[in-house]
């Protein structure tokens, strides 16, 4: 979440929406983003509707879900799709803002 | 387990945001390209 925050404007500029959706309710995440400054959308999905409609991968073990990304371009359609194995299995920004400047100058 | 396919149509859906206000995916079609990220918590 740092990276991204870190790298908020990079996305703006390019014309990304930066939507996060995660398991806890609405007042953690207003009291997260007030803490942390942040500016992109979130989403609270308590009942995992978008998790699972994504298929984001549920490891009731390992107590919890693995990261994912999923790009989406401007015409809705997924240009990339990461699904994460591991907590730190998260593919940079750099790698992910590459992949828009290739589809933003490809219009 | 289903999962959203490369090169495909993303699955629309609708859900309030944390102050309640409703977000659809569709809506930003046309408009801006959507980073989606699911996170597993705030640590």
């Amino acid at each position: 979440m740092a990276q991204l925050r870190h790298d908020h404007t990079e996305f703006v500029s390019r014309d990304v929406a930066v939507v996060v959706v995660g398991p806890e309710d609405a007042q953690s995440f207003s009291d997260y983003w007030q803490k942390e400054n942040l500016t992109f959308i979130g989403l609270p999905d308590p009942k995992a509707s978008v998790l699972k409609l994504y298929g984001q991968e549920v490891n009731l073990f390992k107590l919890g879900r693995m990261p994912a990304q999923v790009l989406i371009d401007k015409e809705g359609i997924a240009r990339f799709v990461h699904y994460g194995h591991s907590m730190s299995d998260i593919p940079s920004n750099e790698e992910i803002l590459a992949l828009v400047d290739e589809i933003n100058q490809a219009k | 387990m289903p999962r959203v396919s490369l090169n495909q149509p993303a699955p629309n859906f609708t859900l309030p945001d944390f102050s309640g206000k409703d977000f659809s995916l569709a809506d930003l079609k046309g408009q801006k390209l959507v980073l989606l990220v699911f996170n597993r918590t705030f640590a």
